[in-house]
């Protein structure tokens, strides 16, 4: 039986490793299409470009992981960015460490907003997130007052940031931000699969009506996740004030589409409780690979990036939700017509007949 | 307009009356800022400004009721204007029929998603999303960095001038959208459907309704809706550029929930719709006349969608409080996305 | 009645008892016990509705507890009290005999109480041990894989369960999925294990399993509150039964000093015939009426692949041809592919002589093939839409006027003659069909379907869930239906109400139709082997 060749590895798992070949792959695919493809610079400036997104993608993994969504991190990044590049302008004496966590602060104060109207006053996330999306750029707005922060005014070691590197094979750098980046998604994505709160938030997300019955605090979860998202969305404009330098009051707008790309192409299931923050690394990687590729197929322009990457989604959840059902055999046959295969709780589940009698008794096992 | 044999009548009810205040003194408010405010003028300019997103706000009510949302549309919009203006500038196609054909490419993107959607099972949030993302590449790819114009007379006169007397041609359409959209989700079997698709889509497929059927169908609606929006958004403008109408769908779902739309779907009636955008409409109007800037106003608006869903679960709360101890009626679960979670409740 | 005075020794969370359990005989007197859990002039009201009125309940050590009543009883909201979901507005709850307050879920299970439900609580994509371990505060903030794995297969062990605990469990079924919540509830060290209606879902042969868990927790000293329909079940498993009604304790007392009569007569407050009971009318006893002249249905070779084979039968218009098997024999799966839900792989279905092709419901409504689904909640009714609306649903189209507008007065009368037809008591037709009671509920789907006028109709479980009195009255109707000449197929879990109703049995075995037997030619006894039998 292939459920059973399957379980063994775990799906999570397997999304990880196709996800990885796919990257491979299209390395590959582009390698010879495109004369000198891999260049160190070509290198460099995916692992940058990737850092911002990643680090954002985790955080909404977190949220989408618990069935809820975050609009808002572009907002927060734009926020994170802005202010601390203010903050650093005015005081200049400030370290990195101090820089990164002021950041950090201000996404995770946004998002326990975020994360309070969701679980405590009980309105549905993408009512929220769509609502502070606005807000919160709004409230850079009016606190900017459309001024732009300038590189100039930045410390030097902030500006020198995209450029240094920990260590370079030949042309190939490691540089510090995307070292940061994926340390710290790697870092996180251990910690989940180690702690408790963590397999509590992935339960959340299988099912919040069980997780209630267990007595787990739902909304101090949610909260959590929010908190979560937000901070990872402060570090990613941390990493963007650093990257470009000249922060305008729009800066980070359309970013929660990218990160929400990630988290999905990544295998982060939009109907919870499954998919992993390496997960929507990978996926962040996919997309920035094919982002920086296919800009340089003579046959396609610049325009051409968001049908790409709207197909790309597209195909990530068709795949998600076909694999979805066949490798959830225990879920009702008959649900599998219409809707997304059947995960609302106090689902008609229990009461359909699981279909045959192949599954029957063989999970009480060892009966006469 | 209202639907009779619906539930949560009363609920809805106060709903549309606690908007009613809202919209009193929203216009109060108006008056007091400006004495332009009354002017005939500035009654027509409120609908002229807003009429692509009020017809497109009419199928997002069919779309929410039925417990799906679309976000694409202001990408749909974007393809639908794009196509129309590449279609003029380098083919010799007629305008019309270019039209046409604008509006026909804007359903068939809606029928692609809501094919993924309804027949593969992925929610609806996620697939619009993607076509959000999708559909904006596709009006860049079709009209790059230029800015296409120079349309025929009578198509730019469409979006400027008056129709019947000094009615424009986007008042009438205002108002013929939301009574056509009233009379068919209150009145008719289609609309008695979507309600109770929203509810449980599942039951309804064990009902003998084609859910699947319905879903593709009312996505390809509202993509060449919002296609067709789309064409006379850009007659309004007189030229096209590849972001047109880029997050009009923030105002159009806010419509839409603010009108007392679920957003579990189920339940609405598009005489809150009708009074929300009248309030959303006021309320850009006002505060554009007190020289609040636009993306003051798309914060304020920010706070209103919320706002609007804090106190809606208030009332639902009120309601609950004299339960029936045997059907306790659904809690949500604290947490529950169920646009993430349930293309089908 | 034993009492097990426990001495367990508390290893990673894990109870052990068993050998060092000692049994003291008491007489059958609570009075001399400390109970568990007891409840004392417990009230709780709902607005204006009174849902518990003063009860009280105790909840002895080793006891198997049973609670009965028809719906509305304020079986539901006792739960909800004893598990801290609700808080009682007068009275006390006692456990170990000091009064306690239960404010929270987690209250009560630090207490040690717990509970089952009909439909499992459990999180699909999590491994069976983590389900298990899941809300256990004192395994520390760190998981440790391999110890839970190891723990987890100790108690699945210790219950006698062939479960893998590392894998997800999605991939049990229901059955399964309930015993890795009893061994959820062992883990947690439970003292009061409250099961709601645990049966319901499961096949004759996970009851067993299931029934052999209740003895082990009973052994162990657990109190568990028992909840069920199905009287022969609680006649087999209770010590104790207590019967609610209309919110208020009317009788408690050992199993062996009650009859069946006496309790639903406790339950209803009158007496009931639990079954109608359908005066067998075959054709021969009335050679007057016309013979149809071809089958209503006729069924052959149907098969779906993965859910039954090669099924074949014949059915009369003005029969009643009763389903008997376990769940998950495909006796539900047979009525989906008549009603286009699964469309069949092979075979072929004929109705009133003319083949019929079924790929959709709407196809096999077209054909007069109207399916009562066996879960209303779920797939039977539209809970906040109105009376009117769910009933003239499937056949909205028939209420399009000219202009395309639904004709309402129209849609009004219909549900008003049906609801003085079936007895169906409401407030007012625009009710939400959520705010019925069970009986009621069932009712309005039983007019949802004969308003599509069906020439074949389909019942499954018609009565599950239903208070007695109702399960009269949809008998009643059932049988009237029948002798106005529609044809119909009865499936139930209810062996006495398929003998009782069905002019003929069919019945089903790991998805083969295995023999079809006059009901009055056959016993129980006879059927349950059939179904059962390897």
């Amino acid at each position: 039986m292939t459920t059973m060749s399957m379980s063994r590895l775990g799906p999570d798992r397997l999304k990880e490793l196709t996800l990885a070949a796919t990257i491979f792959l299209s390395l590959v695919v582009f390698g010879l299409l495109i004369e000198g493809y891999f260049s160190g610079r070509f290198f460099n400036r995916v692992t940058l470009g990737v850092a911002i997104v990643a680090v954002v993608a985790a955080g909404q993994s977190l949220v989408i992981l618990t069935r809820n969504i975050d609009l808002s991190v572009g907002s927060i990044v734009g926020v994170s960015a802005y202010v601390t590049g203010q903050q650093l302008g005015n005081h200049p004496e400030a370290n990195v460490v101090v820089a990164i966590a002021l950041a950090i602060a201000i996404g995770a104060i946004l998002g326990l907003i975020n994360g309070l109207l969701v679980a405590v006053a009980r309105i549905p996330s993408i009512i929220v997130t769509l609502g502070t999306l606005a807000i919160y750029r709004t409230v850079l707005i009016a606190y900017g007052d459309a001024k732009t922060i300038t590189a100039d005014t930045l410390p030097s070691w902030l500006v020198n940031l995209p450029k240094s590197t920990l260590f370079s094979i030949g042309d190939y750098d490691l540089r510090f931000m995307f070292a940061l980046a994926i340390g710290v998604v790697i870092a996180l994505q251990i910690a989940f699969g180690r702690l408790r709160v963590g397999r509590r938030l992935y339960a959340l997300g299988s099912n919040p009506d069980a997780a209630h019955q267990a007595g787990l605090s739902i909304n101090r979860l949610t909260v959590l996740a929010f908190v979560g998202c937000g901070a990872l969305a402060g570090l990613g404009g941390f990493l963007f004030l650093a990257r470009f330098g000249t922060i305008t009051v729009t800066a980070g707008q359309g970013l929660e589409l990218q990160a929400i790309a990630a988290a999905v192409v990544g295998g982060v299931s939009t109907l919870g409780g499954a998919g992993t923050l390496v997960g929507s690394l990978f996926g962040a990687l996919l997309i920035e690979v094919l982002n920086q590729s296919l800009v340089r197929l003579p046959a396609l322009s610049e325009f051409w990036r968001d049908a790409v990457l709207g197909l790309l989604i597209l195909i990530a959840v068709i795949l998600d939700a076909v694999l979805a059902r066949r490798f959830n055999p225990g879920r009702p046959r008959i649900l599998a017509g219409t809707s997304a295969p059947g995960r609302e709780p106090g689902s008609a589940q229990a009461i359909t007949e699981t279909g045959g009698t192949a599954t029957g008794g063989a999970a009480t096992g060892g009966a006469p | 307009m209202t639907g009779r044999a619906r539930p949560v009548i009363s609920e809805n009810r106060r709903w549309e009356l606690l908007l009613l205040t809202i919209l009193v003194v929203t216009v109060i408010f108006n008056v007091m800022q400006s004495t332009n405010y009354l002017g005939i003028n500035n009654f027509i300019n409120l609908f002229e400004l807003s009429v692509e997103k009020i017809i497109v706000a009419v199928v997002m009510a069919f779309v929410i009721v039925c417990g799906e949302i679309d976000l694409s549309v202001a990408s749909i919009m974007g393809v639908g204007a794009c196509v129309v203006a590449v279609l003029h500038d380098s083919t010799s196609v007629p305008f019309t029929l270019a039209i046409l054909i604008a509006v026909g490419v804007g359903g068939l993107a809606g029928l692609l998603q809501g094919w993924c959607s309804a027949t593969l099972g992925v929610p609806s949030l996620v697939v619009t999303l993607a076509g959000l993302i999708g559909f904006r590449g596709l009006a860049r790819i079709l009209v790059e960095d230029r800015s296409i114009g120079d349309f025929p007379e009578w198509f730019d006169s469409l979006g400027q001038s008056g129709v019947i007397g000094p009615l424009p041609f986007s008042v009438i359409v205002f108002f013929v959208a939301i009574l056509f959209g009233g009379v068919v989700l209150g009145r008719t079997g289609l609309g008695r459907r979507a309600y109770v698709i929203g509810d449980n889509a599942e039951m309804a497929r064990y009902s003998g309704i084609d859910v699947v059927g319905y879903k593709i169908r009312l996505f390809a609606v509202s993509g060449a809706v919002a296609a067709f929006a789309g064409v006379l958004f850009a007659a309004r403008l007189g030229s096209v550029r590849g972001d047109v109408a880029s997050g009009f769908e923030l105002d159009i779902i806010t419509m839409v929930l603010l009108g007392g739309v679920s957003i579990f779907g189920g339940t609405g009636s598009m005489l809150g719709v009708f009074t929300s955008i009248l309030i959303v409409l006021n309320l850009r109007n006002g505060l554009g006349l007190a020289n609040v800037e636009a993306n003051t106003q798309t914060g304020i608006i920010g706070v209103i969608l919320i706002a609007s869903v804090v106190l809606r679960n208030a009332f639902a709360r009120f309601d609950t409080s004299s339960l029936d101890t045997q059907a306790p009626p659904h809690h949500e679960p604290a947490v529950t996305n169920h646009d993430l979670t349930t293309a089908n409740p | 009645m034993y009492i097990h005075v426990r001495t367990h020794t508390n290893v990673h969370g894990l109870t052990t008892t068993g050998d060092l359990a000692v049994t003291i005989r008491t007489p059958t007197d609570a009075g001399l016990v400390q109970p568990v859990l007891s409840l004392r002039g417990v009230t709780k009201r709902f607005g204006a509705t009174t849902a518990l009125s003063s009860v009280g309940i105790d909840l002895l050590a080793g006891e198997v507890h049973t609670l009965v009543g028809e719906n509305g009883a304020g079986k539901s909201t006792l739960i909800k009290v004893i598990t801290g979901l609700h808080q009682p507005d007068e009275g006390e709850i006692l456990v170990d005999g000091s009064p306690t307050q239960l404010s929270s879920t987690s209250d009560a299970q630090s207490l040690g109480i717990a509970a089952i439900y009909q439909e499992p609580m459990i999180f699909p994509e999590l491994s069976v041990a983590e389900n298990i371990f899941i809300s256990h505060q004192n395994r520390g903030r760190i998981v440790n894989w391999r110890r839970m794995y190891a723990d987890a297969g100790e108690i699945l062990a210790s219950l006698d369960m062939a479960i893998n605990p590392r894998i997800p469990a999605s991939q049990l079924t229901v059955g399964g999925q309930q015993a890795v919540e009893i061994a959820k509830a062992i883990s947690l060290d439970v003292r009061v294990l409250i099961m709601d209606e645990p049966t319901a879902s499961l096949s004759a042969h996970e009851v067993e399993r299931l029934f052999e868990q209740v003895a082990r927790l009973r052994e162990r000293g657990v109190a568990v509150l028992f909840i069920s329909h199905r009287l022969d079940e609680v006649f087999r498993i209770s010590d104790r039964i207590t019967v609610f009604r209309d919110g208020q304790h009317i009788s408690t007392l050992p199993v062996d000093d009650v009859t069946q009569e006496q309790l639903v007569r406790d339950m209803v407050g009158r007496d009931v015939d639990e079954f109608f009971g359908r005066q067998q009318t075959p054709s021969s006893e009335e050679p007057s009426e016309p013979k149809p002249a071809a089958a209503a249905l006729k069924v052959e070779g149907l098969s779906v692949n993965g859910a039954f084979e090669d099924v074949t039968f014949e059915l009369r218009a003005g029969e009643i041809l009763g389903f008997a098997g376990l769940v998950g024999a495909g006796r539900t799966d047979i009525a989906l592919a008549l009603f286009g839900i699964t469309p069949a792989d092979r075979g072929s279905i004929e109705v009133f002589g003319n083949e019929a092709s079924i790929h959709k419901p709407a196809d096999a409504l077209g054909h007069g093939i109207a399916y009562l689904s066996e879960d209303r909640r779920q797939l039977g009714l539209s809970m906040p839409q109105s009376i009117i609306a769910n009933i003239t649903l499937p056949s909205l189209a028939r209420y399009r006027s000219r202009s395309g507008l639904l004709r309402t007065a129209e849609e009004r009368a219909v549900a008003e003659r049906f609801r003085q037809q079936l007895q169906i008591k409401a407030a007012s037709l625009d009710t939400p069909v959520g705010n019925l009671s069970g009986g009621n509920q069932q009712k309005t789907m039983l007019a949802k379907w004969l308003n599509t006028e069906p020439r074949i109709l389909i019942l499954d479980e018609p009565t599950r869930g239903i208070d007695v009195g109702a399960k009269a009255d949809v008998h009643h109707h059932i049988d009237e239906l029948a002798r106005q000449g529609m044809a119909v197929i009865l499936i139930s879990s209810d062996l006495p109400e398929v003998m009782a109703m069905s002019d003929r049995i069919a019945v089903m075995r790991e998805g083969r139709l295995v023999g079809i037997h006059d009901s009055a030619s056959i016993d129980s006894e006879t059927i349950m082997r059939a179904a059962v039998a390897a």
